[in-house]
């Protein structure tokens, strides 16, 4: 990153290497990106995994015969030519002792000419070719009275290398290949030599067999290898894709077919072919899609009955509830006339007239929503007056439970795209539930808005919450404590249709609690209908709810130490501290001191 | 599919790579074999047959001269090295050296013992020579090329040590060529014959050549092959018959495990090779074991045994024996000696009257016979042919003055056996019928006699007081003899010569006084048979040893009186047999001209 001030005049060393800089960014990007493309690629095809594997294992096996079949026609072509040189290199040492006995001195003038005739001889005759083997004479321990004589004659000096003729001055008979070029090309030839004892000494006799055409050879073997090698590999890999493509394909199908399926599409089936394995898999699917499409049919059918079991009902209920009502009222009304008795009968059967009028009017709307009737009706709406007017509404309750509300909205306007009567419904109920449980303590409505989305919060300070009941507060007709007889007016249905509103809207409605700590509840609604939310402009969790397992609060203490039956123990040291160290039967226990507290958690072993 | 492609890119590289590197490598270790072969133990024949070097002779300048004269010889190739050893470094490059086969040694006998002059400062030494020949490089010794008969030169002490025995001596201002005395030839060369087969392939012809003694003896078989594959000598050429064009030997012949084998390069021919083998085996007859002749490695004759060989294919076709005759009292009578046999004169009486010579021979199973009978005051040739007994003879048409001894050759021509005869000084060839035809040899002045060698192939004439050799083809090119060569001995005054060897001579002549010498077809060698004459030979035969190993055996007659060989002796009156007794009061005569029959 060049994002230093470049001095002035600029150097060309740091702009090449910035140059350079740049160019690697790029390669490594570049790089980067294709590796992250094969990565990727690798994950998601079995295709290309089993081909892959495939070509690289058969590379590496056929690659390995292929190398030891070539390497074994070469070992034979070149052993083939030794055993033979070594037979002609054996009969022409004989001769050449033979003809060389005759001589007592290497100054002998008749032996350079039988020296030359024998090398002429050995090789064959004709001086002139130069294609054939080459014999070469050399006498190294009498270098000055001898003349090294090859036939044809050609310069072998440079392919009898020092070692060998060290080795076959010595007595030995060694052999060694060497590349040269004695004609026209550079050819490689098989140095073959052996010593030839004399009467005056050692002479040393060289065949020089030329390999070309066992290279030719081993060169059209090693070719003919390789290309049936990479056939064979190529072969191979076709074959592995063709057979993986063979059961992919129907595993594909069976994917998409299952994924449409889980989309709903319950008629989706899959094309049974033959009756192999796959088609065996295609025809199980099949069946398994038709079980399945009957029963969610049925449960639907089932469901469907149930819902509208109840919104019958309902309905039906409301016609004589009606006539019921109109005649309670009339008692109702008259109450002061009849005896006192009677007269709190009245007033008894009014009161749960309105609880049953209101339940059968939550039954129906929550029918509604089941039955998929519930339809939004947003509109752009200041949420601000919802709030106060909310608030105003519960004021009496608030007043006669002694539950102050508090209200902390912003001083502007905060518009959203919502369905104003819902939304009323959802706070009310919110509230009223806060009012209810709110033992008398304070009840805090917070409203707060940001780019996308609007939150409300409803606080207060009751029992709270256990753990666990955050989500159970939702379900229809739960109770904290079933023991506990419904003393307010509640149906045990309101959150559930706040929650059903929330969901209608795209927004959520979410609870925390704590046990001693009160609750929270939070709505969260889209600024605009229709829009994802991710995130809540308010936090779920109250800011002054105490930490999970506590916290170290202000003035507890975290303690270490030896608990009560000797073991560590770490924790605060007070009420609600963090308590780490061996439980009653010396097993390691993490946790607040002392149980019952909210909040807490426990570790043991 | 990217990847796919890398992999398969990936796998086909791996595969080229391996398959890459298990070619013939460009360069390798020494891998040792094992060990090379073991020397085989052979014998050394050392440095034998070298003539002395320069400073064996020390200071004695006689010693040295002839040490000098010895110098030379040896392997050819060598010489002039030996030579220059001999010579003063001032003058070593006066010596023009020359190469291969034109190295020819001069061979010279010295007529003179050699004159050293001492003086002060240098010793002049001063050669009196006869020029015998030339020795080739082939070991045929040619005639001579100069006539020069005196050498001079100088003997020198090393510059400043002179007087000093360690010194030695040197030889200043040499002769430009190399010489050698005829004793050093003797010395150190070994006298070989070796055999060419007749124009017709009928018979095989001796040619004489002299190996060194310093050629060790494994490489003598290969020398052998490489002088008959090189052809015969000069004067022999119109009378053999050489190997194949092209006939060559491959390196040497060697020896394994008592079998020669003999590797050539020439035309296969079965009958060819046959004669060739019967031609070795004669030509190497110290040797005796098997012996292979291959044709380019491939063995093509096979000769179990030489010796065996030679047993069955025989020079010549000789009897067992010979017989003796002489001429006594004009006829021809037979010489009786223990231990040889003796038979009757294969000649009808009636024609055996007023013989003056006779020649006898055998051919097949005929007898030949050739009679000079004197008949008023003329000489005429008798001829005739029986099986036992010659009965019919025929009379030439013309007399002559004076007629030689009559010699048969042993070869015929155009299928009829012929002689020879020296008539009037002339050489005539006479046929069965005594037909008689001039043989011109090209010599000059008057033919004085004529003898025919073994094998029929070769003359001795001695023409103009000279002795002279020369090839004889009967069997073709009309008969004629190929050019003569003149011999150089060292007699004087030459009256006879008979062949007395298949390579030798015997010459009658004179040494200061009349003498018999055996001498080498060559002239070279010479040695006295018996110089106690006393009177010039007139007549001379021999019976030629042979390859058959039988010794030679020579008579002559000299002044009326005929001797005969081994040792010499007179041939008694005693000797001659079926002779009718003498009549009363008359002397007995001599006999005269013997001969031989065989």
């Amino acid at each position: 990153m060049a994002t230093s001030p470049i001095p002035d005049p600029p150097t060309a060393a740091p702009r090449r290497h910035v140059a350079a800089r740049e160019l690697w960014r790029g390669v490594h990007g570049r790089s980067a990106h294709l590796l992250a493309g094969l990565h990727q690629a690798w994950r998601r095809s079995l295709q290309l995994r089993v081909v892959t594997i495939t070509l690289v294992a058969s590379s590496l096996l056929v690659g390995g015969f292929a190398y030891l079949i070539a390497d074994k026609i070469t070992g034979i072509l070149v052993e083939n030519v030794e055993t033979d040189v070594r037979v002609r290199l054996g009969s022409g040492a004989d001769y050449a002792a033979k003809q060389f006995g005759l001589y007592n001195q290497p100054q002998e003038t008749q032996l350079q000419e039988t020296i030359e005739g024998t090398v002429n001889y050995l090789a064959g005759g004709d001086p002139q070719q130069t294609t054939g083997v080459i014999v070469a004479l050399v006498a190294d321990n009498h270098a000055d009275a001898i003349q090294p004589r090859s036939s044809p004659a050609v310069n072998v000096r440079p392919l009898i290398s020092p070692e060998l003729r060290e080795t076959v001055a010595g007595g030995k008979v060694a052999s060694q290949i060497r590349t040269g070029r004695l004609g026209e090309e550079r050819t490689k030839y098989l140095v073959y030599g052996s010593p030839v004892p004399t009467k005056f000494g050692q002479v040393e006799l060289y065949y020089l067999v030329p390999l070309a055409r066992q290279d030719a050879t081993a060169a059209d073997v090693r070719d003919t290898v390789a290309a049936t090698g990479a056939a064979l590999v190529l072969l191979l890999g076709l074959l592995a894709g063709l057979v993986t493509r063979l059961v992919v394909t129907p595993v594909r199908v069976a994917a998409r077919t299952a994924q449409r399926l889980s989309a709903g599409l319950l008629d989706q089936r899959m094309v049974v072919n033959g009756e192999d394995d796959l088609a065996l898999l295609a025809a199980s699917f099949n069946q398994m899609a038709t079980n399945l499409q009957r029963q969610i049919l049925r449960l639907e059918e089932m469901s469907r009955l149930q819902r509208r079991f109840t919104s019958d009902v309902s309905h039906e209920l409301r016609t004589p509830l009606t006539t019921v009502r109109m005649a309670a009222d009339l008692i109702f009304a008259e109450r002061d006339e009849f005896d006192p008795a009677v007269a709190r009968s009245a007033e008894l059967l009014q009161a749960e007239l309105d609880r049953f009028e209101e339940l059968l009017t939550d039954l129906l709307e929550i029918s509604r929503f089941d039955a998929g009737f519930a339809m939004l009706d947003s509109e752009p709406t200041d949420l601000v007056p919802v709030v106060h007017r909310v608030a105003d509404r519960l004021a009496g309750l608030a007043e006669r439970v002694g539950v102050d509300i508090e209200l902390d909205v912003p001083g502007t306007p905060v518009i959203a795209e919502v369905d104003p009567r819902r939304v009323e419904r959802v706070l009310r109920n919110l509230v009223g539930n806060a009012v209810e449980h709110g033992e008398a303590k304070p009840v805090l409505i917070t409203l707060a808005v940001d780019d996308t989305a609007v939150a409300i919060t409803v606080r207060d300070h009751g029992v709270g919450l256990k753990p666990g009941e955050e989500k159970l507060v939702f379900n229809r007709f739960w109770r904290a404590d079933p023991s506990r007889a419904r003393q307010t007016g509640g149906t045990g249905l309101g959150l559930s249709i706040s929650l059903e509103d929330a969901r209608l809207h795209g927004g959520w409605l979410e609870a925390w609690g704590a046990p001693g700590q009160g609750a929270q509840f939070r709505l969260t609604l889209p600024s605009r209908a229709g829009d994802r939310l991710t995130t809540s402009p308010l936090r779920l969790v109250p800011a002054d709810a105490a930490l999970p397992f506590g916290g170290p609060r202000a003035g507890g203490l975290l303690a270490i130490g030896p608990g009560a039956d000797g073991a560590l123990a770490i924790g605060p040291g007070a009420d609600g501290a963090l308590a780490i160290g061996p439980g009653a039967d010396g097993a390691l226990a993490v946790g607040p001191g002392r149980p019952g507290n909210g909040g807490h958690a426990e570790v043991g072993s | 599919m990217r990847r796919r492609l890398i992999a398969g890119l990936l796998g086909g590289a791996l595969l080229l790579g391996g398959a890459a590197g298990c070619g013939i490598p460009e360069n390798t270790g020494v891998q040792v074999k094992g060990p090379g072969p073991a020397v085989e133990a052979g014998s050394t024949s050392g440095s034998r047959g070298e003539p002395p070097s320069r400073s064996a002779s020390g200071t004695d300048a006689e010693q040295f001269v002839e040490n000098f004269l010895s110098a030379a010889a040896g392997e050819p190739d060598r010489a002039y090295q030996r030579v220059r050893q001999f010579l003063a470094p001032s003058d070593r490059d006066r010596l023009q050296v020359k190469q291969g086969s034109e190295v020819t040694l001069a061979v010279v006998r010295l007529t003179e013992e050699p004159v050293i002059v001492y003086a002060p400062d240098r010793t002049e030494v001063t050669l009196k020579v006869q020029q015998v020949g030339q020795l080739r490089t082939d070991g045929t010794l040619a005639p001579p090329e100069t006539s020069t008969t005196t050498y001079t030169f100088e003997l020198r002490s090393q510059a400043g040590r002179e007087g000093l025995t360690d010194g030695g001596l040197y030889v200043a201002n040499p002769p430009t060529a190399l010489l050698l005395s005829v004793e050093a030839l003797e010395t150190y060369y070994q006298s070989r014959t070796i055999y060419f087969w007749n124009n017709d392939r009928s018979r095989l012809v001796p040619d004489q050549r002299y190996l060194p003694l310093a050629v060790p003896d494994e490489r003598r078989v290969s020398e052998v092959v490489k002088w008959l594959t090189a052809g015969p000598s000069a004067w022999l050429g119109t009378a053999v018959r050489r190997l194949p064009d092209g006939t060559r030997l491959i390196n040497n012949a060697t020896r394994t495990d008592g079998r020669w084998e003999v590797d050539l390069e020439m035309p296969e021919d079965k009958v060819r090779l046959e004669q060739l083998g019967t031609q070795l085996a004669w030509s190497l007859p110290d040797l005796d074991g098997p012996l292979d002749i291959k044709i380019r490695n491939q063995s093509q004759e096979f000769i179990p045994d030489l010796e065996r060989r030679r047993l069955e294919r025989p020079v010549h076709q000789l009897p067992e024996s010979f017989q003796r005759f002489c001429v006594y009292e004009g006829a021809v009578h037979p010489l009786a000696y223990t231990g040889e046999p003796s038979g009757p004169v294969p000649v009808d009486a009636k024609a055996n009257r007023n013989v003056v010579s006779a020649g006898l021979s055998r051919a097949d199973n005929r007898i030949l016979a050739a009679l000079v009978v004197s008949d008023a005051d003329r000489q005429w040739l008798s001829v005739g042919t029986g099986t036992d007994q010659v009965t019919t003879f025929t009379r030439s048409a013309k007399g002559y003055a004076a007629m030689s001894r009559p010699v048969w050759l042993r070869s015929t021509y155009r299928g009829q056996s012929a002689g020879l005869v020296v008539a009037d000084g002339s050489l005539y060839r006479f046929d069965t019928q005594a037909q008689l035809t001039a043989v011109s040899l090209g010599v000059p002045g008057p033919v004085t006699a004529v003898a025919a060698s073994l094998d029929g192939h070769r003359i001795a004439v001695i023409a103009g007081g000279t002795l002279y050799v020369a090839a004889l083809s009967p069997d073709g090119a009309g008969g004629t003899p190929g050019p003569a060569r003149r011999l150089h001995t060292r007699l004087t005054s030459l009256s006879a010569v008979d062949w007395y060897g298949e390579n030798t001579l015997v010459l009658a002549g004179a040494v200061g006084r009349p003498a018999v010498y055996e001498v080498s077809v060559d002239g070279a060698r010479e040695s006295r048979l018996e110089d106690k004459i006393g009177a010039r030979v007139t007549h001379l035969a021999a019976y030629p040893a042979n390859a058959v190993g039988r010794l030679g055996a020579a008579m002559y007659e000299a002044n009326g009186v005929a001797y005969r060989s081994g040792p010499f002796e007179r041939i008694q009156p005693e000797q001659v047999q079926e002779v009718t007794p003498p009549s009363a009061g008359a002397r007995a005569g001599n006999p005269t001209a013997p001969f031989f029959l065989y």
